[in-house]
Protein backbone atom coordinates (compact mmCIF):
# COMPACT_ATOMS: atom_id res chain seq x y z
CA UNK A 1 0.00 0.00 0.00
CA UNK A 2 2.61 2.24 0.89
CA UNK A 3 4.43 1.86 -2.57
CA UNK A 4 1.21 2.89 -4.38
CA UNK A 5 0.56 5.93 -2.03
CA UNK A 6 4.11 7.05 -2.98
CA UNK A 7 3.99 6.10 -6.61
CA UNK A 8 0.66 8.52 -6.20
CA UNK A 9 2.83 11.14 -4.83
CA UNK A 10 5.27 11.41 -7.67
CA UNK A 11 2.53 11.13 -10.16
CA UNK A 12 1.05 14.27 -8.30
CA UNK A 13 4.30 16.32 -8.31
CA UNK A 14 4.84 15.67 -11.60
CA UNK A 15 1.52 16.68 -12.50
CA UNK A 16 1.87 20.15 -10.18
CA UNK A 17 5.07 21.03 -12.23
CA UNK A 18 2.93 21.01 -15.38
CA UNK A 19 1.07 24.36 -13.48
CA UNK A 20 -2.50 22.55 -13.00
CA UNK A 21 -4.58 23.89 -10.66
CA UNK A 22 -6.48 21.59 -7.79
CA UNK A 23 -8.42 24.44 -6.88
CA UNK A 24 -11.69 22.67 -7.30
CA UNK A 25 -11.18 19.27 -7.25
CA UNK A 26 -12.49 17.10 -4.05
CA UNK A 27 -11.33 13.75 -2.83
CA UNK A 28 -12.75 10.48 -2.30
CA UNK A 29 -12.95 7.79 0.32
CA UNK A 30 -14.37 5.02 -0.15
CA UNK A 31 -14.24 2.76 3.18
CA UNK A 32 -15.13 -1.06 3.59
CA UNK A 33 -18.33 -0.54 1.62
CA UNK A 34 -20.63 -3.39 1.08
CA UNK A 35 -23.80 -3.24 -1.49
CA UNK A 36 -26.18 -5.86 -1.98
CA UNK A 37 -29.79 -6.06 -3.41
CA UNK A 38 -31.88 -8.46 -1.92
CA UNK A 39 -29.24 -10.36 -0.85
CA UNK A 40 -27.10 -10.37 -3.90
CA UNK A 41 -23.82 -8.92 -3.22
CA UNK A 42 -23.04 -6.36 -5.46
CA UNK A 43 -20.09 -4.57 -4.06
CA UNK A 44 -18.11 -6.31 -1.00
CA UNK A 45 -15.49 -4.52 1.18
CA UNK A 46 -14.62 -1.92 -1.29
CA UNK A 47 -11.42 0.11 -0.21
CA UNK A 48 -10.51 3.62 -3.13
CA UNK A 49 -9.21 6.41 -1.86
CA UNK A 50 -8.82 9.23 -4.70
CA UNK A 51 -6.90 11.82 -4.87
CA UNK A 52 -8.40 16.13 -5.74
CA UNK A 53 -8.32 16.56 -9.16
CA UNK A 54 -7.57 12.64 -10.26
CA UNK A 55 -9.01 11.15 -13.25
CA UNK A 56 -10.14 7.59 -12.36
CA UNK A 57 -11.40 4.87 -15.05
CA UNK A 58 -13.18 2.20 -14.01
CA UNK A 59 -13.28 -0.91 -15.77
CA UNK A 60 -15.54 -4.28 -15.54
CA UNK A 61 -17.38 -7.17 -16.97
CA UNK A 62 -21.23 -5.85 -17.32
CA UNK A 63 -23.16 -6.40 -13.90
CA UNK A 64 -20.02 -6.04 -11.66
CA UNK A 65 -21.32 -2.79 -10.29
CA UNK A 66 -19.47 -0.09 -11.67
CA UNK A 67 -22.66 2.10 -11.93
CA UNK A 68 -23.90 1.10 -8.27
CA UNK A 69 -20.44 2.77 -7.42
CA UNK A 70 -21.31 5.90 -8.89
CA UNK A 71 -24.85 5.70 -7.84
CA UNK A 72 -23.59 5.25 -3.90
CA UNK A 73 -21.16 8.23 -4.50
CA UNK A 74 -24.06 10.83 -5.43
CA UNK A 75 -25.99 9.11 -2.73
CA UNK A 76 -28.47 7.40 -4.62
CA UNK A 77 -27.90 4.01 -3.40
CA UNK A 78 -26.99 3.61 0.44
CA UNK A 79 -24.13 1.56 1.21
CA UNK A 80 -25.06 -1.24 3.81
CA UNK A 81 -21.88 -1.11 5.34
CA UNK A 82 -18.46 0.99 5.34
CA UNK A 83 -18.68 4.76 4.28
CA UNK A 84 -17.94 7.33 1.26
CA UNK A 85 -16.65 10.39 2.47
CA UNK A 86 -16.25 13.67 -0.24
CA UNK A 87 -13.28 15.77 0.32
CA UNK A 88 -11.81 16.96 3.83
CA UNK A 89 -14.53 19.11 5.27
CA UNK A 90 -17.57 16.39 6.24
CA UNK A 91 -19.62 19.62 6.50
CA UNK A 92 -19.77 21.40 3.25
CA UNK A 93 -21.53 19.27 0.75
CA UNK A 94 -19.52 19.33 -2.71
CA UNK A 95 -21.28 20.12 -5.69
CA UNK A 96 -21.09 16.26 -7.68
CA UNK A 97 -22.69 16.28 -11.10
CA UNK A 98 -23.05 12.55 -12.38
CA UNK A 99 -24.08 11.54 -16.25
CA UNK A 100 -26.77 8.15 -15.95
CA UNK A 101 -25.71 5.52 -18.68
CA UNK A 102 -29.25 6.11 -19.98
CA UNK A 103 -29.03 10.03 -21.13
CA UNK A 104 -32.52 10.83 -19.17
CA UNK A 105 -32.94 13.99 -20.65
CA UNK A 106 -36.46 15.50 -20.09
CA UNK A 107 -38.57 14.71 -23.42
CA UNK A 108 -40.60 17.91 -22.57
CA UNK A 109 -37.68 20.49 -22.96
CA UNK A 110 -35.90 21.28 -25.51
CA UNK A 111 -32.20 20.65 -26.26
CA UNK A 112 -30.86 23.76 -24.79
CA UNK A 113 -33.14 23.65 -21.93
CA UNK A 114 -32.26 20.48 -20.94
CA UNK A 115 -28.30 21.36 -21.07
CA UNK A 116 -29.70 24.46 -18.34
CA UNK A 117 -31.64 22.31 -16.24
CA UNK A 118 -31.12 23.69 -13.00
CA UNK A 119 -28.97 26.82 -13.80
CA UNK A 120 -30.26 30.20 -14.39
CA UNK A 121 -30.76 31.94 -18.11
CA UNK A 122 -27.40 33.50 -17.57
CA UNK A 123 -26.03 30.53 -18.45
CA UNK A 124 -27.19 30.36 -22.09
CA UNK A 125 -24.31 31.61 -23.95
CA UNK A 126 -22.13 28.86 -21.75
CA UNK A 127 -24.25 25.95 -22.37
CA UNK A 128 -24.10 27.32 -26.67
CA UNK A 129 -21.23 27.06 -26.36
CA UNK A 130 -20.99 23.60 -24.97
CA UNK A 131 -23.71 22.56 -27.20
CA UNK A 132 -21.16 23.66 -30.31
CA UNK A 133 -17.98 21.48 -28.50
CA UNK A 134 -20.52 18.20 -28.43
CA UNK A 135 -21.42 19.19 -32.04
CA UNK A 136 -24.69 19.86 -31.43
CA UNK A 137 -25.06 23.41 -31.69
CA UNK A 138 -27.53 23.17 -34.77
CA UNK A 139 -29.90 20.77 -32.31
CA UNK A 140 -30.76 23.44 -29.52
CA UNK A 141 -33.95 24.27 -30.19
CA UNK A 142 -35.23 20.53 -31.14
CA UNK A 143 -37.20 18.42 -28.55
CA UNK A 144 -35.14 15.05 -27.59
CA UNK A 145 -37.45 12.71 -29.10
CA UNK A 146 -36.06 13.72 -32.64
CA UNK A 147 -32.32 12.75 -31.93
CA UNK A 148 -30.28 9.62 -32.34
CA UNK A 149 -28.82 7.49 -29.64
CA UNK A 150 -25.87 8.99 -29.50
CA UNK A 151 -27.00 12.82 -30.24
CA UNK A 152 -28.76 12.32 -26.82
CA UNK A 153 -25.95 11.16 -25.26
CA UNK A 154 -23.72 13.79 -26.07
CA UNK A 155 -26.57 16.39 -24.72
CA UNK A 156 -26.05 14.40 -21.49
CA UNK A 157 -22.50 14.87 -21.61
CA UNK A 158 -22.37 18.65 -22.25
CA UNK A 159 -25.41 18.78 -19.60
CA UNK A 160 -23.37 17.43 -16.83
CA UNK A 161 -19.88 19.31 -18.25
CA UNK A 162 -22.21 22.93 -18.59
CA UNK A 163 -21.87 22.40 -14.51
CA UNK A 164 -18.55 23.24 -13.06
CA UNK A 165 -18.42 20.28 -10.59
CA UNK A 166 -15.61 19.99 -7.89
CA UNK A 167 -16.45 16.15 -8.62
CA UNK A 168 -17.85 14.80 -12.08
CA UNK A 169 -19.21 10.98 -12.42
CA UNK A 170 -19.63 9.52 -16.30
CA UNK A 171 -21.59 6.53 -16.82
CA UNK A 172 -19.89 5.06 -20.29
CA UNK A 173 -20.71 8.85 -21.41
CA UNK A 174 -19.23 7.46 -25.09
CA UNK A 175 -20.90 3.96 -25.00
CA UNK A 176 -22.94 5.13 -28.62
CA UNK A 177 -20.60 6.84 -30.43
CA UNK A 178 -19.08 5.77 -33.62
CA UNK A 179 -14.73 5.83 -33.09
CA UNK A 180 -14.51 9.51 -34.78
CA UNK A 181 -17.13 11.18 -32.46
CA UNK A 182 -15.83 9.43 -29.71
CA UNK A 183 -12.15 10.10 -29.69
CA UNK A 184 -13.34 13.91 -30.37
CA UNK A 185 -15.13 13.43 -26.91
CA UNK A 186 -12.56 12.02 -25.00
CA UNK A 187 -10.31 15.17 -26.48
CA UNK A 188 -12.99 17.40 -25.11
CA UNK A 189 -13.37 15.93 -21.31
CA UNK A 190 -9.37 15.56 -21.21
CA UNK A 191 -9.24 19.32 -21.64
CA UNK A 192 -12.15 20.04 -19.62
CA UNK A 193 -10.81 18.16 -16.79
CA UNK A 194 -7.32 19.49 -17.33
CA UNK A 195 -8.33 23.14 -17.48
CA UNK A 196 -10.91 23.06 -14.44
CA UNK A 197 -9.46 20.23 -12.20
CA UNK A 198 -12.23 18.50 -11.04
CA UNK A 199 -12.16 14.91 -9.80
CA UNK A 200 -13.55 12.32 -12.07
CA UNK A 201 -14.50 9.07 -12.53
CA UNK A 202 -15.30 7.19 -15.87
CA UNK A 203 -16.63 4.00 -16.34
CA UNK A 204 -16.26 2.63 -19.58
CA UNK A 205 -15.76 -1.01 -21.36
CA UNK A 206 -13.12 -0.11 -23.92
CA UNK A 207 -9.65 -0.62 -22.01
CA UNK A 208 -8.02 1.99 -24.41
CA UNK A 209 -10.28 4.45 -23.40
CA UNK A 210 -9.55 4.10 -19.73
CA UNK A 211 -5.94 4.82 -20.45
CA UNK A 212 -6.58 7.33 -22.58
CA UNK A 213 -7.86 9.73 -20.29
CA UNK A 214 -7.35 8.46 -16.48
CA UNK A 215 -4.74 8.60 -14.08
CA UNK A 216 -5.63 5.62 -12.81
CA UNK A 217 -7.66 2.23 -13.79
CA UNK A 218 -9.47 0.39 -11.70
CA UNK A 219 -10.89 -3.26 -12.84
CA UNK A 220 -13.52 -4.18 -10.30
CA UNK A 221 -14.38 -8.25 -10.08
CA UNK A 222 -16.58 -9.92 -7.61
CA UNK A 223 -17.20 -6.72 -5.92
CA UNK A 224 -14.09 -5.85 -5.01
CA UNK A 225 -11.05 -3.80 -6.49
CA UNK A 226 -8.73 -6.10 -8.02
CA UNK A 227 -6.56 -3.86 -10.02
CA UNK A 228 -5.26 -0.43 -9.59
CA UNK A 229 -2.92 0.60 -12.28
CA UNK A 230 -1.53 3.79 -12.35
CA UNK A 231 -1.23 5.39 -15.89
CA UNK A 232 1.97 7.31 -16.06
CA UNK A 233 2.20 8.43 -19.65
CA UNK A 234 3.10 11.94 -20.71
CA UNK A 235 -0.58 13.80 -22.08
CA UNK A 236 -1.69 13.51 -24.53
CA UNK A 237 -1.52 9.85 -25.03
CA UNK A 238 -0.85 8.40 -28.12
CA UNK A 239 -2.20 4.93 -28.93
CA UNK A 240 0.61 4.05 -30.87
CA UNK A 241 2.58 4.50 -28.34
CA UNK A 242 4.54 0.82 -27.38
CA UNK A 243 4.10 1.75 -23.53
CA UNK A 244 0.45 2.47 -23.97
CA UNK A 245 0.19 -0.83 -25.72
CA UNK A 246 1.80 -2.60 -23.08
CA UNK A 247 -0.28 -1.18 -20.08
CA UNK A 248 -3.29 -1.89 -22.71
CA UNK A 249 -1.96 -5.46 -22.95
CA UNK A 250 -1.18 -5.63 -19.18
CA UNK A 251 -4.69 -4.75 -17.61
CA UNK A 252 -6.33 -7.03 -20.58
CA UNK A 253 -4.31 -10.04 -19.37
CA UNK A 254 -5.25 -9.20 -15.88
CA UNK A 255 -9.35 -9.45 -17.21
CA UNK A 256 -8.61 -12.49 -18.73
CA UNK A 257 -6.69 -14.24 -16.31
CA UNK A 258 -9.61 -13.81 -13.95
CA UNK A 259 -12.12 -15.20 -16.20
CA UNK A 260 -9.65 -18.16 -16.93
CA UNK A 261 -9.38 -18.76 -13.10
CA UNK A 262 -13.62 -18.69 -13.04
CA UNK A 263 -13.41 -20.88 -15.86
CA UNK A 264 -10.83 -23.20 -13.70
CA UNK A 265 -13.02 -23.52 -10.97
CA UNK A 266 -16.24 -24.30 -12.34
CA UNK A 267 -13.51 -26.96 -14.63
CA UNK A 268 -12.45 -28.46 -11.63
CA UNK A 269 -15.67 -28.29 -9.43
CA UNK A 270 -17.02 -30.17 -12.53
CA UNK A 271 -14.45 -32.72 -12.48
CA UNK A 272 -14.40 -33.24 -9.07
CA UNK A 273 -18.39 -34.00 -9.60
CA UNK A 274 -17.55 -36.35 -12.26
CA UNK A 275 -15.02 -38.28 -9.77
CA UNK A 276 -18.07 -38.48 -7.25
CA UNK B 1 -43.06 21.29 -81.24
CA UNK B 2 -45.62 18.88 -81.27
CA UNK B 3 -43.87 16.16 -78.97
CA UNK B 4 -43.87 19.08 -76.15
CA UNK B 5 -47.82 19.99 -76.93
CA UNK B 6 -48.51 16.35 -76.65
CA UNK B 7 -46.97 15.90 -73.55
CA UNK B 8 -48.13 19.13 -72.13
CA UNK B 9 -51.99 16.93 -72.77
CA UNK B 10 -50.72 14.49 -71.31
CA UNK B 11 -49.53 16.52 -68.30
CA UNK B 12 -52.88 18.05 -68.13
CA UNK B 13 -54.42 14.75 -68.40
CA UNK B 14 -52.38 12.79 -65.11
CA UNK B 15 -53.09 16.18 -63.50
CA UNK B 16 -56.71 16.29 -63.67
CA UNK B 17 -57.07 12.64 -63.05
CA UNK B 18 -55.45 12.91 -59.82
CA UNK B 19 -57.39 16.15 -58.86
CA UNK B 20 -60.46 14.41 -59.53
CA UNK B 21 -59.66 11.12 -57.53
CA UNK B 22 -58.69 13.46 -54.58
CA UNK B 23 -61.97 15.14 -55.00
CA UNK B 24 -63.50 11.60 -54.73
CA UNK B 25 -61.41 10.68 -51.81
CA UNK B 26 -62.88 14.09 -50.15
CA UNK B 27 -66.66 13.65 -50.91
CA UNK B 28 -67.26 9.71 -50.48
CA UNK B 29 -67.13 9.89 -46.55
CA UNK B 30 -70.49 12.32 -46.59
CA UNK B 31 -72.13 10.40 -49.10
CA UNK B 32 -73.82 8.45 -46.68
CA UNK B 33 -75.42 11.44 -44.30
CA UNK B 34 -75.99 13.19 -47.45
CA UNK B 35 -78.00 10.51 -49.15
CA UNK B 36 -80.27 9.75 -45.37
CA UNK B 37 -80.69 13.82 -45.49
CA UNK B 38 -82.31 13.81 -48.89
CA UNK B 39 -84.20 10.53 -48.15
CA UNK B 40 -85.45 11.98 -44.76
CA UNK B 41 -86.25 15.05 -46.71
CA UNK B 42 -88.43 13.23 -49.31
CA UNK B 43 -90.54 11.01 -46.45
CA UNK B 44 -91.22 14.60 -44.55
CA UNK B 45 -92.42 16.14 -47.33
CA UNK B 46 -94.83 12.65 -48.93
CA UNK B 47 -95.92 12.73 -45.35
CA UNK B 48 -94.60 8.74 -44.69
CA UNK B 49 -92.64 10.77 -41.50
CA UNK B 50 -95.41 12.55 -39.12
CA UNK B 51 -94.10 15.99 -38.42
CA UNK B 52 -94.93 15.31 -34.52
CA UNK B 53 -92.59 12.39 -34.98
CA UNK B 54 -89.95 13.81 -36.38
CA UNK B 55 -89.91 16.89 -38.42
CA UNK B 56 -88.08 17.79 -41.75
CA UNK B 57 -84.37 18.58 -42.05
CA UNK B 58 -85.90 21.51 -43.42
CA UNK B 59 -87.97 22.84 -40.38
CA UNK B 60 -85.15 21.88 -38.14
CA UNK B 61 -83.27 24.15 -40.11
CA UNK B 62 -86.40 27.18 -40.52
CA UNK B 63 -86.65 26.87 -36.67
CA UNK B 64 -83.00 27.30 -35.76
CA UNK B 65 -82.66 29.87 -38.16
CA UNK B 66 -85.67 31.79 -35.80
CA UNK B 67 -84.38 31.01 -32.98
CA UNK B 68 -81.53 32.49 -33.16
CA UNK B 69 -82.74 35.62 -34.90
CA UNK B 70 -84.95 35.89 -32.38
CA UNK B 71 -82.02 35.41 -29.60
CA UNK B 72 -84.39 32.88 -27.54
CA UNK B 73 -81.28 30.47 -28.56
CA UNK B 74 -78.17 31.77 -27.62
CA UNK B 75 -79.82 33.02 -24.10
CA UNK B 76 -80.38 29.11 -23.54
CA UNK B 77 -76.96 28.19 -25.16
CA UNK B 78 -75.10 30.84 -22.92
CA UNK B 79 -76.69 29.60 -19.69
CA UNK B 80 -75.90 25.84 -19.96
CA UNK B 81 -72.66 26.86 -21.42
CA UNK B 82 -71.77 29.00 -18.07
CA UNK B 83 -73.35 25.88 -16.17
CA UNK B 84 -70.90 23.32 -17.66
CA UNK B 85 -68.10 25.81 -17.19
CA UNK B 86 -68.28 26.83 -13.21
CA UNK B 87 -69.30 22.97 -12.53
CA UNK B 88 -65.79 22.33 -14.54
CA UNK B 89 -64.38 25.08 -12.86
CA UNK B 90 -65.48 24.20 -9.23
CA UNK B 91 -65.01 20.01 -9.74
CA UNK B 92 -62.07 20.03 -11.92
CA UNK B 93 -60.34 22.30 -9.77
CA UNK B 94 -60.83 20.22 -6.58
CA UNK B 95 -59.84 17.06 -8.54
CA UNK B 96 -57.02 18.65 -9.81
CA UNK B 97 -55.46 19.95 -6.41
CA UNK B 98 -56.53 16.66 -4.51
CA UNK B 99 -54.82 14.44 -7.03
CA UNK B 100 -51.87 17.02 -6.44
CA UNK B 101 -52.09 16.60 -3.05
CA UNK B 102 -52.68 12.42 -2.99
CA UNK B 103 -50.39 11.89 -5.99
CA UNK B 104 -47.52 14.02 -4.26
CA UNK B 105 -47.56 13.25 -1.02
CA UNK B 106 -47.97 9.80 0.73
CA UNK B 107 -49.79 11.03 4.02
CA UNK B 108 -52.64 12.58 1.84
CA UNK B 109 -52.85 9.48 0.27
CA UNK B 110 -53.06 7.54 3.28
CA UNK B 111 -55.74 10.15 4.30
CA UNK B 112 -58.24 10.76 1.44
CA UNK B 113 -57.38 8.44 -1.22
CA UNK B 114 -59.30 5.79 -0.03
CA UNK B 115 -62.51 7.29 0.93
CA UNK B 116 -62.27 8.97 -2.29
CA UNK B 117 -61.90 5.72 -4.11
CA UNK B 118 -65.32 4.90 -2.18
CA UNK B 119 -67.10 7.55 -3.09
CA UNK B 120 -66.32 6.68 -7.07
CA UNK B 121 -68.15 4.16 -6.60
CA UNK B 122 -70.93 5.37 -6.06
CA UNK B 123 -72.94 6.27 -9.50
CA UNK B 124 -73.13 10.28 -9.26
CA UNK B 125 -77.19 9.22 -11.39
CA UNK B 126 -78.04 7.88 -8.38
CA UNK B 127 -77.39 10.87 -5.84
CA UNK B 128 -80.17 12.53 -7.75
CA UNK B 129 -82.95 12.59 -5.44
CA UNK B 130 -80.22 13.68 -2.66
CA UNK B 131 -78.82 16.64 -4.77
CA UNK B 132 -82.46 17.41 -5.25
CA UNK B 133 -83.42 17.34 -1.50
CA UNK B 134 -80.69 19.50 -0.49
CA UNK B 135 -80.03 22.54 -3.15
CA UNK B 136 -84.19 22.64 -4.36
CA UNK B 137 -83.88 22.81 -8.38
CA UNK B 138 -81.64 26.09 -8.30
CA UNK B 139 -78.59 26.50 -10.22
CA UNK B 140 -76.49 24.95 -7.43
CA UNK B 141 -77.67 21.82 -7.93
CA UNK B 142 -76.71 21.93 -12.02
CA UNK B 143 -73.26 23.04 -10.91
CA UNK B 144 -73.32 20.74 -7.75
CA UNK B 145 -74.14 17.58 -9.92
CA UNK B 146 -71.65 18.81 -13.31
CA UNK B 147 -68.86 19.16 -10.40
CA UNK B 148 -69.78 15.71 -9.71
CA UNK B 149 -69.37 14.26 -12.98
CA UNK B 150 -65.91 15.76 -13.69
CA UNK B 151 -64.22 15.39 -10.38
CA UNK B 152 -63.18 11.57 -10.21
CA UNK B 153 -61.58 11.46 -13.90
CA UNK B 154 -59.26 14.68 -13.34
CA UNK B 155 -58.78 13.27 -9.89
CA UNK B 156 -57.92 9.54 -10.67
CA UNK B 157 -55.67 10.54 -13.54
CA UNK B 158 -54.12 13.52 -11.92
CA UNK B 159 -53.32 10.53 -8.90
CA UNK B 160 -52.06 8.33 -11.43
CA UNK B 161 -50.10 10.67 -13.65
CA UNK B 162 -48.01 12.06 -10.91
CA UNK B 163 -47.47 8.46 -9.18
CA UNK B 164 -46.12 7.02 -12.66
CA UNK B 165 -44.03 9.88 -13.30
CA UNK B 166 -40.31 8.64 -14.82
CA UNK B 167 -38.15 7.69 -11.65
CA UNK B 168 -35.13 7.25 -13.78
CA UNK B 169 -36.49 11.71 -14.37
CA UNK B 170 -36.77 12.47 -10.51
CA UNK B 171 -33.29 11.21 -9.41
CA UNK B 172 -31.48 13.04 -12.42
CA UNK B 173 -33.93 16.50 -11.59
CA UNK B 174 -32.35 15.85 -7.47
CA UNK B 175 -28.39 15.06 -8.81
CA UNK B 176 -28.78 18.51 -11.45
CA UNK B 177 -29.90 20.26 -7.83
CA UNK B 178 -33.86 20.36 -8.39
CA UNK B 179 -35.81 20.47 -5.50
CA UNK B 180 -39.07 21.40 -4.04
CA UNK B 181 -40.81 23.74 -6.59
CA UNK B 182 -38.43 24.06 -9.17
CA UNK B 183 -38.62 20.39 -9.27
CA UNK B 184 -42.14 19.99 -9.29
CA UNK B 185 -42.22 22.02 -12.12
CA UNK B 186 -39.74 21.08 -14.52
CA UNK B 187 -40.30 17.63 -14.01
CA UNK B 188 -42.99 16.29 -12.06
CA UNK B 189 -46.03 18.13 -13.43
CA UNK B 190 -44.85 17.97 -16.99
CA UNK B 191 -44.49 14.27 -16.48
CA UNK B 192 -48.00 13.77 -15.25
CA UNK B 193 -49.20 16.18 -17.69
CA UNK B 194 -50.02 13.76 -20.33
CA UNK B 195 -52.49 11.69 -17.84
CA UNK B 196 -54.19 14.76 -16.81
CA UNK B 197 -55.34 15.73 -19.85
CA UNK B 198 -56.61 12.66 -20.21
CA UNK B 199 -58.65 13.22 -17.58
CA UNK B 200 -59.91 16.57 -18.86
CA UNK B 201 -60.82 14.99 -22.10
CA UNK B 202 -63.09 12.00 -20.21
CA UNK B 203 -64.63 14.52 -17.61
CA UNK B 204 -65.49 16.93 -20.55
CA UNK B 205 -67.80 14.31 -21.74
CA UNK B 206 -69.10 13.41 -18.34
CA UNK B 207 -69.80 17.36 -18.15
CA UNK B 208 -72.42 17.17 -20.64
CA UNK B 209 -73.77 14.41 -20.10
CA UNK B 210 -74.21 15.18 -16.09
CA UNK B 211 -75.90 18.66 -17.70
CA UNK B 212 -78.31 17.40 -20.01
CA UNK B 213 -79.24 14.72 -17.07
CA UNK B 214 -79.89 18.26 -14.42
CA UNK B 215 -81.59 20.78 -17.14
CA UNK B 216 -83.58 17.60 -18.59
CA UNK B 217 -84.70 17.04 -15.01
CA UNK B 218 -85.60 20.60 -13.98
CA UNK B 219 -84.76 23.93 -15.51
CA UNK B 220 -86.20 27.58 -16.14
CA UNK B 221 -83.58 28.36 -18.66
CA UNK B 222 -81.18 26.96 -21.10
CA UNK B 223 -80.86 24.32 -23.68
CA UNK B 224 -82.68 21.11 -21.43
CA UNK B 225 -85.64 23.34 -20.47
CA UNK B 226 -86.09 24.54 -23.98
CA UNK B 227 -85.80 20.64 -25.32
CA UNK B 228 -88.49 19.86 -22.14
CA UNK B 229 -90.62 23.33 -23.24
CA UNK B 230 -91.08 22.10 -26.56
CA UNK B 231 -92.27 18.98 -25.87
CA UNK B 232 -94.96 20.19 -23.87
CA UNK B 233 -95.84 22.08 -27.05
CA UNK B 234 -95.21 19.01 -29.26
CA UNK B 235 -92.79 21.53 -31.26
CA UNK B 236 -90.56 18.73 -32.55
CA UNK B 237 -88.63 20.92 -34.63
CA UNK B 238 -87.63 22.86 -31.41
CA UNK B 239 -86.68 19.27 -29.65
CA UNK B 240 -84.22 18.49 -32.65
CA UNK B 241 -82.51 22.06 -32.23
CA UNK B 242 -81.88 21.32 -28.69
CA UNK B 243 -80.38 18.00 -29.20
CA UNK B 244 -78.15 19.41 -32.08
CA UNK B 245 -77.08 22.06 -29.98
CA UNK B 246 -76.47 19.46 -26.96
CA UNK B 247 -74.01 17.48 -29.89
CA UNK B 248 -72.25 20.64 -31.01
CA UNK B 249 -71.34 22.21 -27.68
CA UNK B 250 -69.65 18.68 -27.03
CA UNK B 251 -68.28 18.71 -30.42
CA UNK B 252 -66.53 21.99 -29.43
CA UNK B 253 -65.64 20.73 -26.01
CA UNK B 254 -63.43 18.17 -27.31
CA UNK B 255 -61.94 19.75 -30.21
CA UNK B 256 -61.42 22.34 -27.76
CA UNK B 257 -59.27 19.90 -25.25
CA UNK B 258 -57.59 18.57 -28.11
CA UNK B 259 -56.16 21.71 -29.43
CA UNK B 260 -55.34 22.40 -25.30
CA UNK B 261 -53.17 18.66 -25.54
CA UNK B 262 -51.31 19.59 -29.03
CA UNK B 263 -50.34 22.68 -27.67
CA UNK B 264 -49.05 21.48 -24.35
CA UNK B 265 -47.77 17.48 -25.56
CA UNK B 266 -45.91 18.85 -28.22
CA UNK B 267 -42.85 17.13 -27.46
CA UNK B 268 -44.76 13.90 -27.03
CA UNK B 269 -46.14 14.33 -30.61
CA UNK B 270 -42.75 14.96 -31.28
CA UNK B 271 -41.75 11.34 -29.94
CA UNK B 272 -45.02 9.56 -31.77
CA UNK B 273 -43.59 11.31 -35.18
CA UNK B 274 -40.33 9.56 -34.30
CA UNK B 275 -41.60 6.24 -33.68
N1 LIG C 1 -32.06 -1.33 -7.91
C1 LIG C 1 -31.56 -2.57 -8.05
N2 LIG C 1 -32.24 -3.63 -7.57
C2 LIG C 1 -31.75 -4.88 -7.69
N3 LIG C 1 -30.58 -5.17 -8.26
C3 LIG C 1 -29.84 -4.16 -8.75
C4 LIG C 1 -30.30 -2.81 -8.69
N4 LIG C 1 -29.37 -2.01 -9.25
C5 LIG C 1 -28.40 -2.84 -9.68
N5 LIG C 1 -28.67 -4.13 -9.38
C6 LIG C 1 -27.80 -5.29 -9.66
O1 LIG C 1 -26.50 -4.97 -9.27
C7 LIG C 1 -25.57 -5.50 -10.18
C8 LIG C 1 -24.63 -4.40 -10.64
O2 LIG C 1 -25.35 -3.48 -11.40
P1 LIG C 1 -24.67 -2.22 -12.07
O3 LIG C 1 -25.72 -1.46 -12.77
O4 LIG C 1 -23.87 -1.50 -11.06
O5 LIG C 1 -23.70 -2.91 -13.12
P2 LIG C 1 -22.67 -2.24 -14.13
O6 LIG C 1 -21.32 -2.67 -13.73
O7 LIG C 1 -22.92 -0.79 -14.24
O8 LIG C 1 -23.05 -2.98 -15.48
P3 LIG C 1 -23.09 -2.39 -16.98
O9 LIG C 1 -21.69 -2.36 -17.46
O10 LIG C 1 -23.88 -3.42 -17.72
O11 LIG C 1 -23.73 -1.08 -16.93
C9 LIG C 1 -26.36 -6.15 -11.29
O12 LIG C 1 -26.36 -7.54 -11.09
C10 LIG C 1 -27.75 -5.60 -11.12
O13 LIG C 1 -28.69 -6.57 -11.47
MG1 LIG D 1 -23.74 0.42 -15.60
Amino acid sequence: MSTVLALRETLMRQILADGRQYSRGVAVTIEDVSIAFDGRTVLEHFNVEIAAGEFVAIVGRSGCGKSTLLRSIVGLETPQKGTISLGTSKHVRPDVRIMFQDSRLLPWKRILQNVTLGLGATFVPHAEKVLAQVGLADRAHDWPATLSGGQRQRVALARALVHDPSLLLLDEPLGALDALTRIEMQELIEDLWWNRGFTAFLVTHDVAEAITLADRVILIESGRVVLDEFVDLPRPRARGSVRFAALEDRILQRVLQHRAMAIDARGARASTEENR
Amino acid sequence: MKGRVMADFHRAAVWSRNNLRKIGERALPWLAPVALLVVWQLASSSGRLPSRFLPSPRAIVKSFIELSVSGELWTHVRVSTMRALSGLAVGGGLGLILGLLTGSFRWAEMLLDTTLQMIRNIPALALIPLVILWFGIDESAKVFLVALGVFFPIYINTFHGIQSVDHGLLEMGRTYGLSGWALYREVILPGALPSILVGVRFSLGFMWVMLIVAETISARSGIGYMTMNARDFMQTDVMVVGILLYALLGKAADLLSKGLERHWLRWHWAYQQVR
